[in-house]
């Protein structure tokens, strides 16, 4: 058979069985350098999805808590991208925050089981989450996909609510107390010195959102219905066609004519979505188009939960005003 | 009142339940049931505070003087806009109970097809493939795909794919996948077991609708066999270091779908089985940049007759007229991928370029067409696929690949390829990819060049995860 290595003395095989041999030592050897036992921290370990949860986390756990958070800020909550580099964080982490709902099933399954990390499996103590005690709104009666990627146990963008996020709070202190029951009285302390200030905001929040009762807007994704239905406004429609699923020019169209009739005012676009469609429709409409974080680092400025909030609810009103 | 009563007699009902869902349903079904509790006890606090607010009022209304009536009036509204609050809260509570969830069955369950519409300049005979020229249709496969929590210590998953006989169009039901899978062992260590696709390099172990092109890279479908499946038993170890680093090793009989089993006779020793590893790690370079790297490779130092005459495989290959009976086999690979994912629209825009290089070095008893022995060759050949994709908006992406191959049986066949491809997502479960393909085979392959056309649709029902191979 011409062209074949017909000709293999047993020099050569030796030499090809010991090349073999180098690659499965180097394989090896490369594990075992990258061993490192992980270090006992004295500080409980924390992962959460989403960025306002590292900011809760933060605030209820103090300096006993060592905080690191999937998303930067600037993702979208269902496209966190899984990056290996989460799974040695997750692999040693003591408590898993999420937001639950469904929000995070893009990346979190995922990353749970290649984490290897048994203390943060669903179904443990340190698996947080953080709906609990939430009342779903928009909670689907079919999950069939006509009805796009929906979230089958509710809308997960309860955060966007002040008063609910204080619920996720309060799941994140007891999970701290649980994990960690001999720090409960300064947790209580954070929790409740945190809980003084959020108040306060919310009532200033409250005030000021007045000028938003009744105010239509749309928004490219369904983010808003928590945060619509706590400061009164109305939440008209998405640009999405259904979640997860972009508009098709038929749906723009029914969109706009509908939004000219019944005078919505607002098109909130996310800064995770395209700029050109929602520009476009609050052009077309006379709409006054604001990009708002869904979590806090989403824009300069709103590195925290309240200062996320205070952007949010202050870029609704000076929409508003100017419009007026 | 009777809202109340009607979630406690769900409740009941519910906790009365067969228990036919396993761990996962059971789950969420009681992390509904702590929700519904909590609403329940909510609810009964506001029930007290309207019974509360009833009885003022129904007080103040003795006590109001005629004149004074603008004061009931005021709490007589409170009290209806509380009565509607507690309606509305009642009703989600109520929804959120009465909602299906594809994935409610245990274990869940999906159906993935994938038709493929195709055009080839060539016949069979010239291409190789076993597929005609001219125009064809295949419904390439239909994939039932199960899985669920055996027990709080693994999971399991089945593959059950249906596909026609290229030639007969007979359908054939076959396990591709039936696996356990460990998911609380010590030392981040994880155990699979069964019929499962060995992890070799990048894209061996992906099914075939889940890869950025139509087609098998042509050096995965010749040297490992198609997609890595195989009978045994494989370890993940995640190395307990702040840096990602995973190793894999297994053991099992056949490595490749396309492979049959070693013939083994009566009795078979270590040396008949096929051992793989793989070693991957993971760079950000930048935020939105990352590599990721890995090595692999598979052995089996006995090839007991590999390629045996059985049934499947009546007859061994032959190379101008000599018959390859395979005794060894060792098959080495580096892959690598660079990506570039935007966090912040990483839906919307992201860049691809992976690349995956093997080498293969069996060892093949030879005998010539009169059956006499002839003496046994080593065959050193490689191969590599290249590929960049463009997503450039949540529906579209761009892509190109190249591929070049020698033939593991005769390294002189050499035969390279290259394709772009276009591929639109309606959604996640409905993908559309037109591809062109060019493909050129050397006189040594006995093949001839052809250029090939084809249409893939692939569609997805019921439950899907998003796996950790897609990221």
């Amino acid at each position: 058979m011409g062209g074949n290595n017909a000709d293999f003395g047993k020099e050569k095989y030796a030499m090809k069985s010991k090349l073999f041999s180098v690659l499965w030592i180097l394989t090896l050897t490369g594990a075992l350098c990258g061993w490192a036992t992980p270090a006992h921290a004295a500080k409980i370990r924390i992962v959460t999805t989403l960025t306002d949860l590292a900011d809760f986390a933060r605030a209820v756990g103090g300096d006993n808590v060592e905080v690191h958070s999937l998303a930067t800020g600037v993702e979208d909550t269902h496209g966190v991208p899984m990056k290996p580099s989460f799974v040695p964080m997750m692999n040693r982490a003591d408590l898993l925050i999420l937001i639950g709902f469904d929000c995070e099933h893009a990346f979190l399954p995922a990353l749970l089981e290649a984490s290897k990390n048994p203390r943060i499996q669903k179904g443990t103590s340190g698996y947080v989450d953080c709906s609990k005690g939430i009342i779903p709104l928009d909670v689907p009666k079919s999950t069939d996909h006509y009805q796009g990627d929906v979230h089958p146990y509710g809308n997960p963008h309860y955060t966007l609510d002040p008063v609910l996020a204080k619920t996720a709070i309060e799941n994140i202190y007891n999970a701290l107390v649980d994990f960690d029951p001999q720090d409960q009285a300064e947790f209580k302390h954070n929790r409740d010195a945190y809980f003084t200030k959020l108040d306060a905001k919310i009532t200033e929040w409250k005030m000021e959102a007045k000028q938003l009762k009744g105010v239509k807007f749309v928004s490219y994704h369904e983010h808003w219905p928590y945060f619509a239905k706590r400061f009164g406004l109305d939440y008209f429609g998405t640009i999405e066609l259904k979640p997860g699923i972009d508009p098709t020019p038929r749906h723009i169209e029914e969109l706009t004519r509908a939004m000219k009739a019944e005078h919505v005012s607002i098109v909130v676009r996310e800064p995770q979505f395209p700029e050109k469609v929602p520009k476009n429709i609050a052009e077309q409409t006379g709409a006054t188009m604001v990009t708002l974080p869904i979590m806090p680092g989403g824009v300069p400025n709103t590195e925290t939960y309240i200062k996320m909030m205070d952007y949010i609810v202050h870029t609704m009103v000076d929409a508003e005003q100017t419009r007026k | 009142m009777k809202r109340v009563l009607c979630i406690v007699c769900l409740l009941a009902f519910c906790s009365f339940s067969p228990a036919v869902f396993a761990d996962d349903t059971a789950e969420r079904l009681k992390n509904l049931e702590d929700t519904v509790q909590n609403q329940s006890k909510t609810i009964e606090e506001q029930q007290n505070t309207i019974d509360t607010l009833k009885e003022n009022f129904s007080k103040e209304k003795n006590q109001v003087s005629p004149e004074k009536g603008q004061v009931p009036q005021q709490t007589d509204q409170e009290l209806q806009q509380k009565i509607e609050e507690l309606n509305e809260k009642v009703n989600q509570v109520v929804e959120t109970q009465k909602k299906e969830i594809p994935s409610v069955f245990n274990p869940a369950i999906g159906f993935v097809g994938e038709t493929i519409f195709s055009y080839s300049s060539e016949g069979s005979a010239e291409t190789g493939s076993d597929r005609p020229g001219g125009f064809d249709v295949f419904q390439r496969s239909v994939e039932l795909n199960a899985a669920g929590s055996v027990d709080p210590f693994a999971k399991a998953y089945v593959v059950i794919n249906a596909s026609d006989d290229p030639v007969t169009g007979e359908s054939t039901l076959d396990v591709e996948e039936a696996a356990l899978q460990t998911t609380s062992l010590p030392g981040n260590l994880e155990v699979k077991a069964g019929r499962f696709f060995g992890e070799f390099g990048r894209l061996a172990y992906i099914h075939d609708h889940e890869l950025p092109f139509v087609n098998r890279p042509l050096v995965l479908e010749q040297y490992i066999g198609g997609e890595s499946r195989t009978d045994g038993l494989q370890i993940n170890w995640l190395v307990p270091s702040e840096h990602y680093i995973s190793l894999t090793l297994g053991a099992g009989d056949q490595f490749g779908g396309d492979n049959p089993p070693n013939y083994v006779g009566d009795t078979r020793n270590g040396t008949g089985l096929n051992y793989w590893g793989r070693l991957s790690t993971y760079f950000d370079l930048t935020p939105n940049i990352s590599l990721e790297p890995g090595i692999s490779g598979l052995w089996n130092p006995k090839t007991v007759a590999q390629w045996a005459p059985n049934p499947a495989n009546p007859s061994y290959p032959t190379v101008d007229g000599d018959t390859f009976i395979e005794r060894e086999r060792r098959l080495a690979g580096v892959d690598l991928v660079l990506s570039w994912k935007p966090l912040r629209n990483n839906q919307f825009e992201t860049i691809t370029w992976g690349t995956e290089v093997l080498y293969s070095d069996n060892r093949y008893d030879v005998m010539d067409a009169s059956g006499s022995a002839l003496p046994s060759r080593t065959v050193s050949s490689h191969g590599v696929y290249s590929y960049l994709t463009y997503k450039f908006d949540r529906q579209w992406v761009a892509g190109i690949q190249y591929e070049w191959l020698e033939n593991m049986l005769n390294n002189q066949a050499k035969t390279s390829a290259e394709s772009a491809n276009i591929t639109w997502a309606l959604s996640h479960w409905n993908q559309l990819r037109l591809q062109y393909t060019h493909t050129d085979n050397n006189a040594a392959t006995g093949l001839r060049p052809y250029d090939a056309v084809y249409l893939q649709w692939a569609w997805i029902i019921g439950s899907h995860a998003h796996g950790w191979q897609q990221r």
